[in-house]
């Protein structure tokens, strides 16, 4: 049996992510240089096969539109002040199913707050980024293997539910080096995006059981298409109220709530007997691996669980939680911010959170909530 | 600037209608249907057919025309559609296919940086903006292409110039722009403007008689005069690039010295931007998988990257490292004032100092000659240098080896030794 050789060096997620996104047969990356995912824009420009600057957020994310509705895959990456600049387009991109990857590493808010500084502060605004309750993919990498992975699983989920998805990142999780055996990357294969069998005749946003559209692009010569940001009709035009057109929009939450399990990641390292669960996701969740080894060691007994899909809210994480009599969040923010989309701001006994502002959540002050 | 142009040979036969049946949506009289119908007349008589196209709209009343092409198309966000209309023609990049972009006046004007961008690029798509001088699915409110003229008859408060599109994308290298405003001039104005290779600007006038008038002859003395610009320019594309992978390609760092590390170590290097603080940290973490050990290297740095303290926090270790925060330092260089002032508060009674003795600090800590030795660039390497010396954590060669194929090897090789002098 061949055994890999180790090949250990000291990289960042940024080169992680970026490359992966390649291999997984992303096209473009279309972007503008903001703290802290500056990384992504020079090593995207380095490996990209295609790179283009943009003038300002929401330009990047039009032109990004432009592209996937011609049949390519674009990725940004930003920050919080230019996710809030491309909330209207990222609606427009969601509302006419293009599939695209955005980047988010947060920073220390509010506005334009402390740019170098790491926080994972973003969540809620990305819970209801998208006008009307619809759900947008958010998938979190919690270490460089999610990194690699995670973001494989973005470019998957974008293609295969035709929809941009947002890779949630930090400041420390994509700008910190750490020594790293890149021999356990296993290459990637590119996603198939051939065209899909579709029933005639051919209707852009007609879906069938799946409840997602064949996707063709503009400029085909099999069919005319017609992508719609405005509430419309399975042939891309705008329909008022009509049952079409709203049961199109419904859709939009259907197609991604009932086959969540296709893209439905988590970490659960269950022990026996606990009673006490650690929650934690992104670059917390380092901080709650060595927050409970050291419980262990000491003789607690305590589960640990770390969320990669973050939204849609996976069935499978309720079902983990609910096994517990006392649940712990580790996050990186002023009020836990997972926990209140899980729970909301009620505060209980059996729910309670350890955050830290403006500075990493450590294991001990994990432990101390414990 | 025309003389490339290639016009397909048209029969009734192979001639396909652009035009759906659809009656046209606009109120009686409104100039948008003459637009919409010169539009079609111009791509049919140069040859294009349905699948040739892309209709990319936005919103008010002259985005109501997608569904009047049998195109293809896409209808986006009001002002945006000259941005879309880039990503479209790029992401097709097909100098067979044709991406026409629609918007009114009220849509330029919250787009404007879009129009520029695309004329600037030179981006092969042909924009026409219905002029119709006001806003009018919201009650015919005043745009940034109103006339001071129409103003004034709309008793508008706004006393600002209007924007001048044509001149503006002129300006900014749009290949051919032009303002029409007599009916008969649309389609042959259009063929011209869809037939430059780059990006063309047509302005047309349209007469809203729902907040405008009802005769044109009447709105014709509130208009800008016809005007037309051109720029022999090359056309904007996005070559596709073959790239070296960034991951296949590095160099691994085989464990090649010993080292004496029980557990993790954190290291704080402070000193000020330009000290070279974050590459000789960098080094450091290089140095200890040089010598069988996990590492991780973080930075801090004020965004002004030029100027201000800089930060490197770099932890050691046997086992490998999840939390990579300084819960605290076992070991701090402090190589500037800068640098000591923004970690003396993360300094505990057990972190083990050194601090360059050029830097102004009041304290009790140990004094060395780090700059002295290695030089204002090279302090932070020495200082590494030296307290790995100093511990025995594991050798100062190992950070030899890490900068040996470096374009800076002899300096930085010389600021590691430099420790020897401290």
């Amino acid at each position: 049996m061949e055994t890999k050789t180790s090949k250990n060096v000291l990289i960042d997620a940024s080169r992680i992510i970026t490359e992966a996104l390649v291999q997984s047969g992303a096209d473009v990356f279309i972007g503008y240089p903001i703290t802290p995912s500056n990384l992504f824009y020079s090593y995207s420009k380095l490996r990209f096969p295609q790179f283009l600057a943009g003038p300002d957020e929401i330009s990047v994310l039009q032109w990004m539109s432009g592209f996937s509705a011609a049949g390519k895959l674009p990725v940004t990456a930003t920050a919080f002040p230019g996710l809030a600049l491309m909330t209207e387009t990222l609606n427009m991109a969601y509302m006419m199913e293009l599939p695209m990857v955005l980047i988010i590493t947060q920073r220390l808010g509010p506005s334009t707050g402390s740019a170098t500084t790491g926080a994972q502060g973003d969540l809620k605004f990305l819970d209801g980024v998208i006008s009307g309750g619809m759900p947008l993919p958010i998938f979190s990498p919690s270490n460089f293997n999610d990194a690699w992975t995670l973001a494989h699983e973005a470019a998957k989920t974008a293609i295969k539910f035709r929809t941009p998805v947002i890779l949630l990142t930090s400041k420390e999780m994509v700008m910190t080096q750490k020594s790293f055996d890149i021999s356990t990357l296993e290459p990637l294969e590119p996603i198939d995006r051939s065209i899909k069998p579709y029933e005639k005749p051919y209707q852009t946003y007609k879906a069938g059981a799946d409840k997602v559209p064949v996707f063709l692009p503009l400029a085909n010569e099999l069919e005319q298409v017609r992508f719609n940001s405005s509430t419309h009709n399975n042939l891309g035009l705008i329909g008022k109220n009509d049952a079409e057109s709203l049961g199109n929009t419904w859709r939009l939450k259907e197609k991604l709530e009932t086959r969540i399990d296709e893209f439905t990641f988590y970490e659960y390292d269950a022990q026996t007997d606990a009673k006490n669960l650690v929650v934690s996701w992104g670059i917390s969740a380092d901080a709650a691996r060595d927050a409970v080894a050291n419980l262990r060691k000491n003789g607690k007994k305590v589960s640990l669980l770390i969320a990669k899909t973050l939204l849609p809210v996976p069935p499978k994480i309720y079902e983990i939680i609910d096994q517990y009599e006392e649940i712990t969040f580790a996050e990186e923010n002023m009020t836990g911010m997972y926990k209140e989309m899980l729970y909301g701001k009620r505060q209980s006994t059996q729910i309670k959170v350890a955050t830290k502002f403006g500075m990493m959540l450590s294991p001990s002050e994990i432990i101390e909530k414990i | 600037m025309l003389s490339g142009l290639t016009f397909k040979i048209l029969t009734v036969e192979t001639q396909e209608k652009i035009l759906t049946q659809v009656k046209m949506p606009f109120c009686p009289g409104c100039g948008h249907g003459i637009s919409t119908r010169s539009i079609s007349e111009a791509l049919e008589q140069l040859g294009y057919g349905t699948k040739d196209v892309s209709i990319v709209s936005d919103i008010g009343c002259a985005g109501l025309v997608d569904p009047l092409f049998a195109t293809h198309s896409i209808h986006g966000l009001h002002g945006r559609s000259p941005a879309l209309g880039v990503g479209v023609s790029l992401g097709i990049d097909n100098p067979k296919k044709k991406t026409i972009v629609i918007q009114g006046d009220g849509g330029a004007t919250i787009g404007l940086q879009h129009i520029l961008e695309a004329a600037r690029r030179n981006i092969d798509m042909t924009l026409v903006v219905f002029n119709n001088m006001l806003f009018g699915m919201t009650g015919g409110q005043m745009s940034g292409l109103s006339t001071n003229e129409f103003k004034d008859y709309k008793q508008s408060a706004d006393e600002a110039d209007p924007y001048d599109v044509v001149q503006l994308a002129h300006t900014a290298g749009a290949a051919y722009t032009r303002r029409v405003n007599h009916i008969a001039n649309f389609t042959p104005a259009l063929k011209e403007a869809i037939a430059t290779p780059g990006f063309s600007l047509v302005e047309l006038a349209s007469l809203c008689t729902s907040y405008a008038m009802k005769k044109v002859s009447e709105y014709q003395e509130y208009i800008v005069e016809e005007e037309k610009f051109l720029n022999d320019r090359p056309v904007g594309h996005l070559p596709l690039r073959q790239t070296k992978p960034l991951i296949e390609n590095m160099k691994g760092l085989d464990a090649l010295f010993a080292n004496n590390l029980d557990g993790r170590i954190g290291i704080l290097i402070a000193g000020s931007a330009g000290g070279g603080v974050q590459s000789a940290a960098q080094q450091l973490a290089q140095a200890g998988i040089l010598a069988g050990l996990h590492s991780t290297m973080k930075g801090e740095y004020p965004i002004t990257v030029g100027t201000g303290f800089s930060i490197a926090e770099v932890i050691l270790s046997k086992d490998p490292i999840h939390y990579t925060g300084l819960e605290k330092s076992d070991v701090a260089l402090i190589i500037t004032e800068d640098g000591f002032k923004k970690v003396k508060d993360l300094l505990a009674p057990q972190t083990k100092v050194w601090i360059d003795d050029k830097a102004e600090i009041e304290s009790n800590y140990t004094q060395k000659g780090f700059s002295k030795a290695g030089g204002k660039k090279g302090a932070a390497l020495s200082a590494i240098a030296y307290w790995l010396n100093e511990s025995g954590v594991f050798s100062p060669d190992a950070l030899l080896k890490v900068v040996e194929n470096h374009k800076y090897a002899p300096e930085l090789q010389q600021a590691i030794n430099s420790y020897k002098l401290v």
